[in-house]
């Protein structure tokens, strides 16, 4: 992580990875590590307020997918997509609110382009692109929030495990430590 | 600005809180494992779990290890960070630590709720609680922003729910804003008569209410008026626009004197009635209204007005005659036309093209029933100029255009003098038309009528001899020639100079002036025009055995109007097309013998989009004749004016004229009607004359002749009229005489007796709705009446927003199997509601439409609601004012009520005990969904009756229940311009399409846009209990904003690394706020973080991650991810 501190350059936050310790799946995995692995990135609006939803109508639906908040699909940088699949998620999904219903007018509509632009890349790189999909969700959809996150499941289910190189895992404690004591890592 | 200098609170020592919420969690997260886990992960030093968090122990549980430097971070995990985020911040800080160094973990709403095994739940939580560990650690300290709040309150709509909020909030010394798009506040509940379950009368508690909103000191009320707009006035207010519609009426000096809504002639369907009464065109929906201001509906220049040349406001003269009111109708018809007699009889009448009646069945007879108020008063008078001016204008030809110009031209005060080379003045009114068709005493009456409010006329001074255009336009301010078309064109075929060949113009004219001659028995006129058809008619009345109309094309493709076709075929002339002269042959001692004609067929569109006729080759054939009329059109005699004028001409032998002034290229010299556009109808040379005099006018009055003439002569209106359901009836022919009488010069129609033009008249559709005939005017002593009101936008700026746009009922129409629309005695709730009101349209009797009391009554519950083909919810109110209505429908009819329910859904303070009460009255109480209304009799005692076939699920039978009556109990909708609205407020609307409040429970007025709260049935179908309930909890939520004066913004604004921008700018457009502005000097962007909102776009697009989000930082996020996917 020190090396990260120090590295200021643009593309700090890339695939370069952030650590050198061998990927590891952590406790729990093994067998169940062949679960599918799930990234969701809902807007807090829409698509999260749903997901809140969902769990009060006591919708029950596939595990996999963990759910990461933002205030607006908007926010959702491409790197973030690629981190998720680097770190071993076997898909991403991400969720925002219909066209027309942004709260901040047109971030959605700027998730779309990133989604498009993202999909051509992931095929570049060898990810089939159905790993990573876009719902309009809005706040009042929990039952689709349930069957996006089973159909999602499904999906990702029949494409299997993603194969990706080996790549760096998850920062060490002492270098975490490193940063929250003594640099911060104001700039990141 | 930059980053703030990260502050530290030492190494991160986290606290992670597991929370059994109850059982909601705990019976499916094991929380012992999660616990266990949690106590792995870096830097956690404390992992407790706790029954209830959020309770005071729970927090107090945090707050002990952060004061006792256990730890000075915290993690819960627990339910939604919406629900308790702002919970744990508080006790975070408490504990003596900055709120920022929190996070939660949803392990409720997105774990436990909805996780089937308990072992994958458990998973889950662990995964989230990790990713919210790894996050927190790297979390800074931030400080809330503080935005003020503006004190003032905007309302938006005035049912009962915006009446009561907007009242506590103005009685609690604010401002408010309540804007109302109905002419009048009190929304639905005004319409009911007596409210559930009190029986109290809706009025008399809701009209002083509405009297008070009225007489607030504090309350702006604005009716008729809707928001255009909302956008943020700063961070947290609110710039509004509203439209406050044009109501035609004065709202300071309007007294609601109602005297106005006595006169107008005009009555539409009551909306406030449910159509079940009428309301005239100038109205107020009902008695009580708050402002007690009248509103004229106008839908726009009606189809007929817009389409005529000069305007003539057809249906306002028309409603006037169907009432009846001939003398008003007389003053609307001057109003536009000095001519009206002339008009009524020969105008083309493009109005009645655009006739909206057309959709139905036949355009109305406009003329007609113009002509028949011109023949009712024949002595009327012009209206007298009322201001005079020393200015004289020469006017060159006394056909429409000049009379017409002359006209408009006194009435600005001029002084106009008309010169006519002819005898008689008129132009081709006097010498082209016929005296059948145009009788000479209606012109020469016409034309005494102009010269008695001051045109002169000089009649046999033709410009040119007797006067040059040079002299006109040195004695005389203006000049205007409207000489018209009167040269004949030629035929071009040989034999044309041969006696008895004659031109059209020049026959009707030898007629007009002189008198009928013979010409001979058989006679051939050519063409298909309008011409064509006079002369061949003046030809029989000139006492020709045998008159033949010869044309080149098809009757389809005749100019002529299609009636004097088939008038001129009941006289007995013959057609021949597809014919075309040759030659005409003859001597000059004989005179004319016969033409030869050749045959043609059509053949491609040519410019007039006619198909073109083309000579069919030796196809020759002779037709013997006595005398031939070639009407085949005419051009301007320039010559006569006197050689060269120096004004500019066409190649067609026309003058050239400014399309929009009609201004020649000389100076002061104005030229219109057939002389400029070639031969065309009367109604267009009238134009012409009007377009001139206000061009003259302004050309002497030194004003721009060009500026805001658009609306000048024919238009199409951009509105559609439904027309469905009108019953069909077709135009009343005008009387005629008979055809004996037609070889006379005698008029042939008659003209309207008073009853068929009343019948006639009653036909119009009523397309502008306000016709415009400004009775309400006249009679209006405090002059509040102003037909140029146009809408106009207001500004306002406020802090809170509470919306109470109420609901719409549901169209019962959409459920045909019940009969709504197509049995007269099925209604709707509201309409019955309408009918038991005492000041409805049946002043509170229940009545069958024919006005008998019905014997039998059923009402239907559940229209439209929980249905999964409609709507699935339950509409709360239906079982309620059902119960109300069946109680009242019996105790004013003693009719045998039938209650048809699915489920009797009553609970509320003395709701029950309604119900029981009905029971106990003898209400008929049937439990099962009606299958259909039908009138189809099965029995003799269901003859004439409306049977209601349903299900009895107590007893499992189906049941047949013959009525009178049948009420259904028509459900909720939301508004049907709901979306739209929410769009407007950045609010969202719920499954159902209602307004989606902030949290069911929690906060049910409350949105997810700050200071924008809900009221009433918008949020979701209530009574009018829980509605004013609402509407208080609105009031409160925002005199708390006001009272505190501000709010605290969260933290999560964007900022900008100087030291990583790399000053490509990518993140300029995209900021929808405009927050981003470029430094040239330093080659940067600069966040402006009081214009933020917090989206977070411009972070993710930029490229040098320069741009970060306080709360959302890269490095958070890809924590956040690692923590998600790393440890499970």
């Amino acid at each position: 992580m020190s090396e990260k501190s120090l590295d200021l350059t643009p593309q700090s936050p890339s695939l370069k990875g952030r650590g050198s310790s061998p990927p590891s799946l952590g406790e729990g995995a093994g067998e169940r590590s062949r679960e599918p692995r799930i990234v969701a990135f809902f807007c807090t609006w829409c698509t999260y307020t749903a997901a809140d939803l969902a769990g009060m109508s006591r919708m029950t639906y596939a595990p996999n997918a963990r759910i990461v908040r933002f205030m607006c699909s908007g926010r959702v940088d491409p790197q973030f997509v690629l981190k998720a699949f680097q770190e071993g998620a076997d898909g991403v999904l991400i969720g925002g609110c219909h066209p027309g219903d942004c709260h901040y007018q047109a971030g959605n509509y700027n998730a779309l382009r990133r989604y498009t632009l993202l999909k051509r890349l992931l095929t570049e790189m060898g990810i089939e692109p159905e790993r990573l999909r876009l719902e309009w969700i809005s706040a009042s959809e929990g039952d689709r929030v349930q069957r996006v996150m089973n159909e999602m499941a499904e999906k990702i289910r029949q494409l299997g495990p993603l194969h990706l190189e080996p790549a760096p895992r998850h920062v060490p404690a002492k270098q975490l430590e490193a940063v929250a004591v003594g640099q911060q890592g104001g700039a990141r | 600005m930059s980053t703030p200098e990260p502050k530290t609170n030492g190494a991160p020592k986290i606290g992670v809180y597991v929370c059994h919420c109850g059982v909601n969690i705990a019976a499916k997260v094991h929380i012992a494992e999660v616990i266990e886990f949690a106590q792995t992960l870096p830097f956690v030093t404390v992992a407790q779990e706790y029954k209830f968090m959020c309770s005071d122990p729970g927090q107090e549980l945090i707050q002990k290890d952060l004061r006792e430097g256990r730890i000075n971070r915290v993690v819960v995990a627990s339910c939604s960070p919406l629900m308790h985020e702002m919970t744990f911040r508080r006790a975070t800080a408490e504990g003596g630590q900055n709120p920022f160094f929190f996070q939660m973990a949803n392990i409720r709403e997105h774990v436990s709720w909805v996780t089937a095994d308990g072992h994958q739940a458990t998973e889950k939580a662990k995964a989230l609680i990790a990713a919210a560990v790894r996050r927190v650690a790297f979390h800074k300290p931030l400080e809330k922003k503080r935005v003020p709040v503006h004190p003032h309150v905007l309302v938006v709509g005035a049912g009962i729910a915006g009446i009561e909020a907007a009242l506590k909030i103005a009685d609690a010394g604010k401002k408010v804003y309540l804007v109302e798009r109905e002419p009048t506040i009190g929304g639905h509940m005004a319409q009911f008569d007596k409210c559930f379950p009190t029986l109290d009368c809706a009025a008399c508690i809701l009209t002083p209410k509405m009297t008070q909103v009225c007489v607030h000191p504090n309350i702006e009320l604005m009716t008729y008026s809707e928001v255009e707009s909302v956008e943020p006035y700063d961070l947290r207010n609110f710039k509004v626009k509203i439209r406050r519609k044009a109501r035609f009426v004065n709202e300071d000096t309007c007294t609601g004197c109602a005297l106005c809504a006595d006169v107008c002639p005009v009555s539409v369907l009551s909306e406030f009635d449910e159509g079940l009464g009428m309301r005239k065109a100038i109205y107020r929906p009902f008695p009580q209204a708050v402002p007690n201001i009248f509103t004229i509906s106008r839908r726009g220049t009606p189809p007929c007005q817009a389409a005529c040349s000069i305007h003539q406001n057809a249906q306002g003269y028309i409603t006037l005659i169907a009432q009846g009111k001939f003398k008003e109708a007389l003053d609307v018809i001057l109003r536009d036309n000095p001519l009206p007699s002339i008009c009524g009889r020969i105008c083309t009448h493009p109005c009645t093209v655009n006739c909206t009646r057309a959709d139905v069945d036949e355009p109305l007879s406009i003329p007609g029933l113009k002509r028949f108020i011109t023949d009712l008063f024949p002595n009327y008078k012009l209206p007298q100029p009322a201001v005079e001016r020393p200015e004289k204008i020469a006017i060159v030809g006394s056909g429409p255009a000049g009379l017409m110009c002359a006209y408009e031209l006194r009435q600005r005060g001029f002084h106009p003098v008309i010169f006519e080379a002819q005898p008689v003045a008129g132009g081709m009114l006097s010498v082209g038309i016929p005296a059948f068709r145009l009788p000479r005493d209606v012109i020469k009456a016409e034309i005494d009528r102009l010269k008695e409010i001051g045109i002169e006329i000089k009649t046999n001074t033709p410009v040119g001899t007797a006067v040059t255009i040079e002299q006109l336009r040195k004695q005389y301010a203006a000049v205007f020639i409207g000489i018209g078309a009167h040269v004949e064109r030629k035929l071009k075929v040989p034999g044309e100079a041969l006696p008895n060949v004659w031109g059209g113009i020049e026959f009707l004219r030898k007629v007009n002036l002189e008198g009928p001659f013979k010409l001979g028995k058989k006679v051939l006129v050519i063409g298909g025009g309008n011409s064509a058809l006079d002369a061949a008619r003046t030809a029989l009345r000139c006492g020709a055995e045998e008159v033949t109309i010869v044309y080149r094309r098809t009757r389809a493709e005749m100019p002529a109007d299609p009636k004097e076709v088939e008038a001129a075929e009941e006289e007995g002339a013959k057609m021949l097309f597809l014919t075309a002269p040759k030659a005409i042959l003859g001597n000059k001692e004989t005179g004319v013998t016969a033409l030869e004609c050749l045959k043609m067929k059509l053949g491609a569109p040519d410019a007039s989009g006619r198909p073109a006729p083309e000579p069919i080759p030796n196809s020759e054939f002779v037709l013997s004749c006595d005398a031939i009329i070639a009407t085949i059109g005419q051009v301007p005699d320039l010559a006569s004016l006197g050689g060269k004028l120096g004004i500019e001409m066409t190649k067609w032998g026309t003058f050239k004229a400014d399309e929009l002034t009609l201004e020649t290229n000389m100076p002061g010299v104005f030229a219109g009607g057939d002389c400029v556009t070639g031969p065309d109808v009367v109604v267009n040379a009238m134009y012409a004359g009007k377009k001139a005099a206000i061009s003259i006018d302004r050309y002497l009055n030194k004003v721009d002749m060009r500026a805001g003439r658009e609306h000048e002569g024919p238009y199409r209106t951009e509105y559609a009229i439904d027309t469905s359901g009108t019953t069909v009836q077709r135009q009343i022919p005008m009387p005629a005489i008979e055809l004996a009488r037609r070889r006379t010069f005698d008029e042939v129609h008659t003209g309207y007796t008073q009853e068929l033009a009343i019948a006639e008249a009653k036909r119009c559709l009523d397309c502008g709705i306000c016709c415009d005939c400004r009775l309400c005017a006249t009679i209006c002593e405090a002059k509040a009446i102003n037909y140029e009101m146009k809408d106009e936008i207001e500004e306002i700026v406020v802090g809170s927003i509470i919306l109470a746009t109420g609901f719409k009922p549901f169209d019962a129409r959409r459920i045909p199997r019940y009969g709504y629309g197509k049995y007269p005695n099925v209604y709707t709730a509201l309409e019955a509601e309408r009918m038991t009101n005492s000041a409805g349209p049946t002043s509170g009797e229940i009545r069958l439409r024919d006005g008998s009391k019905p014997k039998a009554v059923g009402i239907i519950h559940c229209v439209g609601s929980r249905d999964r083909n409609y709507n699935s919810y339950c509409s709360r109110v239906c079982c309620l004012y059902s119960l109300k209505l069946a109680h009242l429908i019996k105790e004013r009819t003693h009719a045998e009520v039938y209650n048809f329910y699915i489920d009797m859904r009553v609970p509320g303070k003395a709701y029950e005990e309604f119900y029981d009460r009905m029971l106990e009255e003898g209400i008929h109480f049937i439990r099962g969904r009606v299958a259909e209304v039908t009138d189809h009799a099965m029995t003799p005692d269901e003859e004439g009756k409306l049977v209601i076939r349903a299900e009895d699920t107590l007893i499992g039978v189906i049941r047949r229940i013959p009525v009178d009556m049948v009420v259904l109990a028509v459900g909720l909708e939301p508004q049907a311009d709901a979306d739209e609205v929410r769009r407007k407020f950045y609010i969202s609307c719920g499954s159902g399409g209602f307004f989606l409040e902030r949290h069911p429970k929690l906060a049910p007025v409350q949105t997810f846009a700050d200071g924008i709260f809900i009221a009433g049935a918008c949020q979701g179908p209530k009574d009018i209990q829980d509605t004013i309930a609402q509407a208080g909890a609105t009031a409160a939520e925002a005199l708390v904003l006001i009272d505190r004066g501000f709010v605290e913004l969260e933290p999560n604004t964007a900022f900008i690394q100087e030291e990583l921008c790399s000053g490509c700018k990518t993140c300029i457009p995209l900021c929808p706020f405009n927050a981003i502005s470029f430094n040239a000097e330093k080659s940067v962007a600069v966040m402006n973080e009081a214009l933020c909102k917090g989206c977070g776009t411009c972070v993710a697009t930029c490229p040098s991650g320069a741009a970060q989000q306080h709360l959302f930082t890269d490095e958070q996020i890809y924590e956040e991810i690692e923590g998600v996917l790393s440890y499970v």
